[in-house]
C-alpha cells in the first residue's frame, strides 16, 4: 500500500471512531485489520489525533498479541505448541516448516510471503498436532505432511 | 484540618483527616511494606504490598485508604502475611540474585521489605527461573535501565506523567517480559532525573561518566 493510500485509510478509521483515549484500542484494531500490522507512521498519526504519547500506544500495542508492529506475511502460519500438540510432535513440525520455507519461528520471510509463529493453544487438541495457515486449520500433521503443505502452497520448496 | 485517632497494630495514633493510613503509619514509626507509594504521587495501589486487615477481616491497601476516626487496622496478621509474602518472593525470584553493584544499595525499598518480612532466601532460590540475565537498556544519554532490578512499580512512569503532563516512559510488553521503556520519545526527555531519584530500587541508574582521553 503506498503512503497516500495508507494516510487516507487512517483518516477514514480515525474519523469513524472519533476522539477520546478510550478509542485507542478500537482504532488500533481497525488499523491492524486494514494493514495487517501497525506501521510506525500510522501509530504516529493515531497519537497526534488522540493527543496521547507514542509510548502509551506502544504500551498497549505490545501488550496484546493481536497487534503486530512488524509486517506479517501473506500466509501467517501458526503452529500450536500446546501440551497435546507438543507431545505429538509439534517441535518436529516447526523444525520441518522452518527448513521448508527457510525462516525461523517468529520471523517473516523477506518477500512477505510467510510469517511463522507458535501459540500456546489453537483450541482443537483432538486434531493434534495442528497448525493454522491464516484462518484454515490443518490437523493431524506430521513433519512430512507439513513439508508437502508448504511445498504445495508456494509451488516450490524454499520459496 | 481536624485530627482523628486511629488504631494501628494496637497503637493509638493521631492523623490529619484526609491522610492515608500508610502515611500515618510511616509518620508514627510503624512500617508497612510498600513499593509503588511515593509521598509526592497520587496513590495508585498497584504493588499490593501495603495490604492491611480491617476490623471485619477485609484486606485493603493502606496507601489508598484515608483514615476514618476510630478505625482499627492490623498490618502484621497471618492473613496479610499470606497475601503479600508470595508477591515479594516472586519479585525477588525475578530480580538479580545479588545486590552487589546496585546503585540503590542502602536505600533500596525492596531490601527493607525483605528484612521486614524476614524472607527465606533459600525458598526463593527454588522459585528462581533459569538464569537468563536481561541486557541493560540504554535509555538515553543520561540514564540506563536494568530490567533485572526493576520491580515494575510504575513510580517512574507516574512521576514523569505528574511532572510533564504525559509520561515519556511506559510499560512495554506483558507478563515476565514487561519492562519500562521510551518509545521514540527519548529525545523529549528533559533529563530532570526525577524518575531516577524516586525509583524505590535500582531500576534506573545514571550513566557512568565516560572518561575522555586526550
Ligand atoms: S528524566 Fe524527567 S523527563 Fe526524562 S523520563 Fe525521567 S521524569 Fe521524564
Ligand atoms: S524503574 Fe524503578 S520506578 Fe520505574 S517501574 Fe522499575 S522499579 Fe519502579
Ligand atoms: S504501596 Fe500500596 S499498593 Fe503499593
Amino acid at each position: 500500500m503506498d503512503a497516500n493510500l495508507i494516510d487516507a485509510r487512517v483518516e477514514e478509521i480515525l474519523s469513524t471512531h472519533g476522539k477520546g483515549a478510550n478509542k485507542l484500542v478500537p482504532i488500533l484494531l481497525a488499523a491492524q485489520d486494514a494493514f495487517g500490522y501497525l506501521p510506525g507512521n500510522v501509530i504516529q498519526h493515531v497519537g497526534e489525533f488522540l493527543a496521547i504519547s507514542l509510548g502509551q500506544i506502544y504500551s498497549v500495542a505490545s501488550f496484546y498479541k493481536r497487534f503486530q508492529l512488524t509486517p506479517v506475511g501473506k500466509r501467517r502460519v501458526t503452529v500450536c505448541r500446546g501440551t497435546a500438540c507438543h507431545i505429538r510432535g509439534a517441535p518436529q513440525i516447526v523444525n520441518e516448516i522452518e527448513q521448508t520455507i527457510g525462516i525461523k519461528e517468529g520471523e517473516t520471510s523477506a518477500d512477505l510471503e510467510y510469517t511463522l509463529e507458535t501459540v500456546a493453544c489453537i483450541g482443537c487438541c483432538a486434531l493434534a498436532p495442528c497448525l493454522k495457515v491464516n484462518e484454515a486449520v490443518h490437523g493431524a500433521m506430521t513433519p512430512r505432511k507439513a513439508g508437502v503443505l508448504f511445498t504445495d502452497v508456494s509451488g516450490n520448496k524454499n520459496a | 484540618m481536624s485530627k482523628v485517632t486511629i488504631n494501628i497494630d494496637g497503637k493509638e495514633v493521631q492523623a490529619e483527616s484526609g491522610q492515608t493510613v500508610l502515611d500515618t503509619a510511616l509518620a508514627n514509626g510503624i512500617y508497612i511494606p510498600h513499593l509503588c507509594h511515593h509521598p509526592e504521587l497520587k496513590p495508585r495501589g498497584v504493588c499490593r504490598l501495603c495490604l492491611m486487615e480491617m476490623a471485619d477481616g477485609e484486606l485493603i491497601t493502606a496507601c489508598r485508604m484515608p483514615v476514618i476516626a476510630g478505625m482499627v487496622v492490623k498490618t502484621k496478621t497471618k492473613k496479610v502475611d499470606k497475601a503479600i509474602r508470595p508477591t515479594v518472593e516472586l519479585l525477588i525470584a525475578y530480580h538479580h540474585d545479588t545486590c552487589r553493584g546496585c546503585p540503590a544499595i542502602g536505600k533500596c525499598e525492596l531490601q527493607t521489605v525483605m528484612s521486614h518480612l524476614k524472607i527465606d532466601r533459600k525458598r526463593v532460590r527454588r522459585l528462581r527461573p533459569p538464569p537468563a540475565k536481561k541486557p541493560l537498556d540504554k535509555m538515553n544519554s543520561s540514564f540506563d535501565y536494568d530490567p533485572n532490578r526493576c520491580v515494575l512499580c510504575g513510580v517512574c512512569i507516574n512521576t514523569c506523567e505528574d511532572i510533564h503532563g504525559v509520561s515519556l516512559l511506559y510499560y512495554v510488553g506483558r507478563g515476565h517480559e514487561t519492562k519500562v521503556a521510551f518509545y521514540g520519545d527519548e529525545k523529549k526527555c528533559e533529563s530532570c532525573l526525577e524518575c531516577l531519584a524516586r525509583c524505590p530500587v535500582g531500576g534506573l541508574m545514571l550513566k557512568k561518566p565516560v572518561e575522555v582521553r586526550h
